[in-house]
């Protein structure tokens, strides 16, 4: 049995509806082994993923954030995933710039038969965020009296 | 150029081929300039055009409405093309007065430089490769890089790309990168954890006065996302959490749309280096899309479409 101070990182995964979300359903079914470190939140599609929603969840205390949705050219909507690249990638660049470990930020394309790929994106994920440790970006500095606490 | 300036805005006035003018006129302060809106043609004599006219009259567009006549400087005609490009001006409702730009001298430097308040000093004057600062009978020179605006020295579109009227002869760019990109290389040279307390450290100052915001032309939102609160995305309050998170979006917002006019430092109250944040998203945009903003009007705004194959290597 593990310990209960070990830490273990969060990990929110924003998975697209029609690919990714189905990709992690199919994980499941087939008794797939992957850590139960991620939290996921099912989008109608990765082209639905604001920055916002990666900041926020950074801001939050989230480790980690994964993007996942259809292979490029297999998008539901046709262009949503194009138009998701787009943002992530400049997203996933600038923080890097600021500072943020680029681990943090993931994003991966999973289709819906795509269960072991999936599970092992969450593993390789996961295992990255263990090694940076928890997210301490937005905590509280020592002295300075605020507190990393957001609401809504 | 001046004279020109001021025949050709009044014929615009007096044809009716506009209903405004935006330009500039001597400021308050000493050589300093301020924008001038006007619908009357007698105005037009107090346009000026000098090595002071540091507004980038862009912001304006979005919020005045009718035909416009506006003196535009390189970067103003890339910021008035992004604004074309994301269908929030008409070309054919804007008259572009094009003004090939020397770069314009910082004020604040040539302060630090002659260690005299500028009501102090007698005249500056702008030749070729350096400028020329007179006080107490004394003549300085100093070099074009020591008393411009950093961006100044990073232009690449001196001549304006798209004018309807061009002042002067057109300049060539002579972008002088090394020295305008400084700051961000020794940011760079940083491990992640360094760079995120600098600019933990940098945006802990911020008042939240939204200046940088409010003068930005490729900031036109109705509402921003700062000011909405369901959900709230950061708190409306000066903490540094949150300062951080107003000046990330803002730059994932502007990403395509700014063309590193270094506005928003220029008026920011409290000196944060906000161009070391634009002007590494202008790099990314570049990099991973050879997309520069307000450079073609013909040109998709960069999010609005996307290529078959790019930044692969982003994802697993």
């Amino acid at each position: 049995m593990k310990q209960q101070s070990e830490w273990e990182p969060k990990l929110v995964g924003f998975l697209c509806k029609w690919c990714s979300y189905a990709g992690a359903d199919l994980a499941g079914t087939s008794r797939k082994k992957y850590p139960a470190n991620i939290r996921i939140i099912k989008v109608p599609c990765s082209g639905r993923v604001d920055p916002l929603f990666i900041l926020k969840a950074l801001r939050l205390g989230f480790d980690g954030v994964l993007v996942s949705g259809c292979h490029p050219g297999e998008c539901h909507y046709q262009t949503g995933n194009y138009r998701a690249r787009r943002r992530v990638a400049i997203t996933k660049k600038f923080l890097e710039y600021m500072g943020i470990e680029p681990q943090r930020i993931q994003a991966s394309w999973v289709s819906a038969s795509e269960g072991g790929k999936f599970a092992e994106v969450v593993a390789e994920v996961t295992k990255g965020l263990k090694e940076i440790g928890p997210n301490q970006l937005f905590s509280e500095r020592q002295g300075d009296g605020t507190k990393a606490t957001a609401r809504g | 150029m001046e004279q020109k300036l001021r025949q050709e805005a009044k014929a615009l006035l007096e044809q009716g081929k506009v209903d405004w003018i935006i330009g500039f006129e001597p400021g308050s302060f000493k050589f300093s300039t301020t924008p001038l809106i006007t619908k009357d043609k007698n105005d037009a004599d107090r346009l000026v055009i000098n090595p002071f006219i540091v507004n980038n009259l862009a912001s304006f567009l979005t919020e005045i409405k009718g035909r416009v006549g506006i003196v535009a400087k390189g970067c103003d005609s890339r910021s008035i093309v992004s604004l074309i490009q994301d269908n929030k001006v008409v070309r054919e409702d804007v008259v572009i007065l094009g003004v090939p730009c020397p770069g314009i001298i910082d004020l604040a430097k040539v302060e630090r430089l002659a260690g005299k308040d500028r009501d102090e000093l007698d005249d500056i004057t702008r030749e070729e490769d350096k400028v020329i600062i007179k006080f107490d009978g004394e003549k300085k020179e100093f070099s074009t890089t020591q008393a411009l605006f950093d961006n100044c020295l990073a232009c690449e579109l001196p001549t304006p790309q798209e004018y309807d009227i061009l002042l002067g002869e057109p300049r060539p760019p002579a972008p002088n990168l090394e020295v305008s990109g400084e700051d961000i290389e020794k940011l760079k040279g940083l491990v992640p954890g360094q760079r995120w307390e600098f600019w933990q450290n940098e945006l802990s100052r911020c008042i939240r006065c939204y200046a940088c915001r409010n003068v930005c032309p490729a900031c036109y939102c109705q509402r921003c996302f700062v000011e909405e609160t369901e959900p709230q995305w950061a708190l409306p309050v000066p903490r540094w959490q949150d300062n951080l998170i107003f000046q990330i979006v803002r730059n994932i917002h502007m990403a395509g749309r700014c063309t590193d006019c270094g506005e928003c430092e220029r008026v920011c109250p409290v000196n944060i280096p906000l161009r070391s944040l634009t002007r590494e998203m202008y790099d990314i945009v570049d990099e991973l899309f050879h997309f520069k903003a307000g450079m073609d009007k013909e040109a998709l705004p960069l999010m609005t479409h996307y290529e078959q194959e790019e930044a692969e290597d982003l994802f697993r």
